[in-house]
């Protein structure tokens, strides 16, 4: 069971190659800016994902991603081992 | 700035539809609230002649066999589901070459309980991903 940054259905594309979801279902709009990595997807399906860009559309703001590669856990693992002493 | 919705009809592959046998990914787990909310989703984002598009999405197995793309797109999605072009057309949905190229939109009509059960059915059941968590991130062993 995941709690996402930015809810997202990551079967999703448009034209641009990258998922996509909209900023007004980011639990913190604010932390959703062009470089920044988070959480996307749903408490099934989640991944760690790199924030491309913002464009206006459909009444809102569409956040574009990039799906990075591993599990969300894996990252939690990769973290670990990097701040073990 | 809010934007208007995004026009695909001009966006659409000039690309002939997937034959009857290919495959088509999802990755799951899906019920029909998720997919309502997935299609209402894409409504608010995309129109179709105008319209709100309401579609799900979907990758067909073409120009790469079913294991690359698992690999390199659903490795994150514990099951997938795998109907064929056939079984989505013969419970009445239609593929929009949407995106890029194997990306299509599973158009739907209404969105209802309805429609949304014969999509569920139309998906048939969950399998498990044989390529989940086959990760590009480095793995302590033990």
């Amino acid at each position: 069971m995941y709690r996402v940054d930015i809810a997202a259905d990551l079967n999703d594309e448009d034209e641009t190659g990258y998922v996509w979801a909209f900023l007004d279902e980011a639990r913190d709009p604010a932390q959703i800016t062009p470089g920044a990595l988070v959480v996307a997807g749903d408490e099934d399906a989640a991944a760690v994902c790199q924030v491309i860009d913002l464009a206006p559309a459909g009444g809102g703001t569409i956040v574009h991603l990039r799906l990075l590669p591993g599990l969300v856990d894996d990252y939690r693992a990769l973290v670990d081992r990097a701040l073990a002493s | 700035m809010p934007g208007e919705r995004i026009e695909q009809r001009p966006r659409l592959r000039a690309e002939h539809l997937p034959a009857e046998t290919t495959l088509v990914v999802r990755g799951g787990r899906d019920t029909a609230d998720k997919l309502r909310s997935h299609a209402q989703r894409t409504a608010r984002a995309w129109s179709l002649d105008g319209q709100p598009l309401l579609g799900i999405s979907v990758f067909a197995v073409l120009g790469m066999p079913l294991d690359e793309l698992l690999s390199r797109r659903f490795a994150t999605f514990r099951t997938i589901y795998l109907p064929t072009v056939a079984r989505l057309r013969r419970h009445g949905f239609e593929l929009l070459p949407t995106g890029q190229r194997p990306h299509f939109t599973v158009r739907l009509q209404r969105a209802d309980d309805e429609e949304l059960s014969q999509l569920l059915t139309a998906l048939g059941s969950q399998q498990p991903n044989r390529q989940y968590a086959r990760s590009g991130i480095w793995r302590e062993e033990g």
